[in-house]
């Protein structure tokens, strides 16, 4: 304790006068003005971050416990097969192997490539008596054909059915379908196009999967890499038939998510069922291929698409039929005409279900699927009618914030300089070809109600905030601490945050940009109710009214009069022998909806080779309070390099006639790695002053591959409507054009 | 050093299911779908037939020890040959030490990178018992939370992690690259860090990240030519 504050009657006397004190006044939190901020709206390094780049934090995959055996599961490689005879036998024989049973019921086929391929689970004392246990099971499995992994095996007459819904489930129309097409008469460019994008990969690069620790007895702790860790206990307590009270779930630290995260899973499901038999905890892990097997998807999607423009550039027709590919799920994309302002337009929307696994939510899900259509349809109506493509976007955007981001893209990539603007360029002598693109994003980033934070002042200064919110790789865990040493005045270092664990207060999950939305508003409510009880505590003490008090620069003290004032600590220590604790909830107010975002792409492409090179992204993003500037740039990064990796690489290839996945390693499935990494040009839109908390993970993932397909028109004439912008593509297009 | 038991006799063929597997794995894609389809031509085992036969196992088992110099401690260990360096550091080691990732156990994606002898290479594609006299260093030798390497403490303050799970093979890559040659352009880190995937999408803060921690090492990062 310091020598101002070491009166001890003193500080026992306000102590109890504080206790004494009626309720905070009915004022409510808001976000200090951005030009006030002393923590927040600036570049704050990870709190974990030593612990990650040390190797020291705990990932699921990396629990070890007493007596914990590895599991494994045996999945056909086949879409649709009947399966036979299971011989378990020589398994259990395999040294070292403590368990093994069929998932399978007799004679019960596999109907989709996914969870319904899993046939067995092995269980053993190290994964390596694991594996040699997988490949100890016998079982006889003969593929069926067609193996219907493709929607025209799908839609062929007399194909099995897939779903219980049917081959082709949840239709829905928009428009009217005759004045659309009416509309075309008017117009003075009309282009039909079908566009393509392939199944994607969530690639998390920690697989999906649990430790259960479960040792007999009405109580278990699940280690779980999760996007919903307060969702946790309800599905494992019910798969260990335990009160859910008595199941706690963690997550420290996880390797990634990007929405394929949310629930158990049928690993889960298996981990517990395994726990229960043995008693013992369990390690259950997908491995890399059975993650790229059963561990979801961002649904492929065909888009049939009639789109006309007047001379004007104005969109005044669209015409859509499109299919959402989601395998044995629903598939997602949004109604057309997406983000463009279009005058009479008519869509149609299905499901059409393959025998695959079922797509789940994957960043931003479905919106990149119809930037890539509508970016391209509107890049292809400007080039037909002769106008610059960015003229083309300002003239059928009404909300001025894309225009003012767009104009800020296109100045960063030099669109001014660009010597081809409304016609697409040629190549040099050496055969390359440099060419611009844009695409535009939007995301709702909504919010949820559930968050309760607890922020904690210990006597001796120590600070923690609590809530069981998870950090995907996001920076809540940081986030959350930052906003609480905002409202003490304090730097980040001197809160504690404790997140990841199911026992701590009720979080959100962490998906469709919700985590800060959600849980940024109660942590500053929370951080609110703090400051204002242990200011009146402190105002006691000092003899002051509690609103002339501010917390700053380590201290607590009079606003115009910093000498009548205290330590953090000396505060704190006012607290006398117990914490205070305060509450906070989710405060609407502190919430905003609704993000942009512009992006401009500039390639390099090879006509000898067909090679993309991207060069340059740029992204010009508003995200409401930057809280940390820069966890929001490698966020945006992050959403830049997955739609470029999408855009150029990015596809699941399943045999047709066998029904076998090829792609189901990161050899054949490819993602981008450093040596694709163009110049990345990141601009936060601080134009956007709106005090609230928002989520924008969503957004910046939209676009790119958009942009990055216009961009290779724009540099030589190809236009690839099927994703990814393989080189084989491009050289057979332009090939083509040459004849 | 104790000699492995020999098998008790010849390896047993592959389920079909397992070698199906095998030849996905094994290459080119025309040449998987003819094995594939080589595979679906042979004669069904009638399982019954076969039964005995398929209930039992032929398995090469047993312990050897190994001692392995991980961040310059001898660590003993007693582990089958088979065992990779990834599962020696993981899972048989005592205490583990996790830090070394595992992604793909297959050498595709550079998350479980460990200096050997002072040159980055997969544990996953490492036999422990292969690597005894050599010098193992993992991520968790090169600094600690409370004294992180250069490296290591440009990573964080250059937010060159998201979720972290690529990061200790990343920057285990960095170190490497940058002990041999702190001058490291960008255009070289690129290049030296092609053997690692990051999904989360660090990459240009790694760069940064790398760029930074040449600097401190004594390095002058050179310009590429462009």
């Amino acid at each position: 304790m310091t020598a101002p504050d070491s009166n001890a009657a003193q500080i026992a006397a306000a102590a109890a006068a504080a206790n004494a004190l009626p309720p905070a006044a009915d004022e409510r939190p808001e976000w200090t003005p951005r030009a006030e901020m002393t923590v927040l709206n600036r570049e704050i390094p990870r709190l974990d971050g030593p612990q990650k780049v040390t190797g020291r934090a705990r990932y699921t995959h990396d629990v070890r416990l007493p007596g914990m055996v590895y599991a494994r599961l045996v999945v056909t490689p086949y879409a649709r097969a009947d399966v036979g005879r299971i011989s378990l036998t020589a398994a259990r024989k395999v040294p070292g192997v403590v368990y093994a049973e069929t998932v399978k019921a007799d004679d019960e086929g596999v109907r989709y490539q996914g969870y319904d391929g899993i046939l067995v689970v092995v269980a053993a004392e190290t994964p390596e008596a694991a594996e040699d246990g997988v490949r100890a099971v016998r079982a006889k499995v003969t593929p069926l054909r067609p193996p219907l992994v493709t929607p025209e095996q799908a839609l062929a007459d007399g194909a099995p059915q897939i779903t219980r819904r049917g081959n082709v489930s949840s239709e829905s129309s928009r428009g009217d379908s005759d004045a659309a097409a009416a509309a075309l008469e008017g117009c003075d460019a009309v282009v039909e196009a079908t566009y393509t994008l392939p199944v994607q990969h969530h690639v998390c690069l920690e697989t999906h999967g649990c430790v259960v620790d479960y040792r007999g007895g009405d109580s278990a702790t699940v280690y779980h890499s999760s996007q919903y860790v307060t969702g946790g206990p309800q599905e494992f307590a019910q798969y260990l038939e335990l009160p859910r009270g008595n199941v706690r779930v963690i997550c420290e630290h996880m390797g990634g998510g990007f929405g394929s995260k949310f629930g158990a899973g049928t690993e889960g499901l298996l981990a517990c069922q395994t726990a229960k038999a043995l008693g013992r905890p369990v390690h259950l892990m997908l491995t890399r291929e059975d993650e790229f097997l059963m561990a979801g998807n961002r649904s492929g999607s065909k888009q049939r698409m009639v789109g006309g423009a007047t001379k004007d550039g104005k969109l005044r027709a669209l015409l859509v039929e499109a299919d959402r590919l989601g395998g044995v799920g629903q598939g997602s994309l949004p109604t057309p005409p997406y983000i463009y302002d279009v005058e009479t337009s008519w869509s149609r929307l299905r499901s059409v279900h393959t025998a695959t696994d079922s797509n789940r939510a994957q960043r931003s899900p479905g919106h990149p699927q119809a930037s890539f259509a509508m970016e391209s349809l509107v890049d292809e109506l400007a080039y037909a009618l002769s106008i610059d493509p960015l003229a083309m976007r300002l003239a059928n955007l009404s909300d001025p914030v894309y225009h003012r981001q767009l104009q800020r893209a296109a100045r960063e990539i030099g669109w001014d300089a660009h010597p081809h603007k409304t016609a697409h360029g040629a190549p040099d002598a050496d055969g390359r070809a440099l060419g611009i693109g844009f695409g535009v994003s939007t995301w709702g980033s909504s919010s949820r109600p559930d968050a309760i934070v607890e922020v904690r002042i210990h006597p001796d200064g120590s600070l923690e905030v609590s809530n069981a919110v998870q950090d995907i790789g996001q920076g809540s865990r940081t986030l959350v601490a930052a906003i609480v040493a905002e409202e003490f005045g304090l730097p980040v270092s001197a809160v504690t945050p404790r997140i990841g664990d199911s026992s701590l207060p009720t979080s959100v999950y962490s998906g469709g940009s919700i985590t800060t939305g959600s849980v940024a508003p109660a942590v500053k409510d929370a951080a609110f109710n703090a400051r204002t009880a242990l200011a009146a505590r402190v105002a006691t003490a000092l003899g002051v009214e509690p609103d002339t008090l501010v917390f700053r620069g380590g201290r607590v003290e009079v606003r115009d009069d910093p000498s009548v004032g205290m330590s953090w600590k000396g505060a704190c220590a006012l607290l006398g022998g117990d914490p205070l604790t305060a509450s906070g909830k989710y405060r609407d107010h502190l919430h905003g909806e609704r993000v942009h975002g512009a992006q401009a792409a500039k390639v390099s492409v090879d006509v000898l080779t067909g090679r993309v090179r991207v060069l340059r992204m740029v992204c010009v993003q508003d995200q409401g309070i930057p809280f940390n500037r820069m966890a929001l740039r490698s966020q945006i990064n992050g959403g830049l390099i997955q739609a470029l990796s999408y855009g150029l690489f990015e596809e699941r290839v399943i045999d047709p006639i066998h029904g076998v996945m090829l792609s189901d390693d990161l050899e054949a499935y490819k993602i981008a790695g450093a040596q694709e990494m163009p110049e990345f040009t990141v601009i936060l839109d601080d134009d956007d002053d709106r005090q609230a908390a928002m989520g924008m993970a969503e957004a910046p993932n939209i676009p790119g591959h958009g942009a990055i397909a216009n961009a290779v028109y724009n540099a030589c004439g190809v236009r690839v409507r099927d994703m990814p912008l393989t080189p084989d593509k491009i050289l057979t297009k332009w090939l083509e054009m040459q004849r | 050093m104790s000699e492995p038991k020999p098998p008790s006799g010849a390896p047993r063929d592959p389920s079909r299911r397992a070698f199906l597997r095998g030849a996905l794995a094994a290459g080119a894609i025309t040449q998987t779908l003819s094995k594939v389809e080589a595979a679906l031509a042979e004669p069904t085992v009638d399982p019954s037939a076969a039964a005995s036969a398929d209930d039992e196992v032929a398995t090469l088992a047993g312990k050897v020890p190994v001692t392995l110099s991980i961040n310059g401690r001898d660590t003993k260990l007693s582990i089958e040959p088979r065992t990779t360096l990834l599962s020696a550091l993981r899972v048989h080691a005592d205490p583990p030490l996790t830090g070394t990732k595992e992604v793909c156990a297959q050498g595709n994606c550079g998350a479980c990178t460990v200096l050997l002898d002072g040159r980055p290479v997969y544990a996953c594609l490492q036999l422990a018992i292969d690597v005894q006299g050599r010098a193992i260093r993992t991520v968790e030798g090169l600094g600690t939370p409370e004294a992180l390497s250069p490296v290591q403490a440009a990573f964080c303050e250059h937010d060159a992690l998201m979720c972290g799970f690529c990061t200790p093979g990343f920057v285990v890559a960095t170190t490497a690259c940058l002990e041999k040659n702190p001058s490291a352009s960008l255009d070289e880190i690129k290049h030296e860090l092609s053997g690692n995937l990051c999904r989360c999408g660090t990459y240009p803060h790694v760069f940064a990240a790398a760029l930074d921690a040449g600097a401190r090492l004594g390095g002058e990062p050179r310009k590429d030519a462009r």
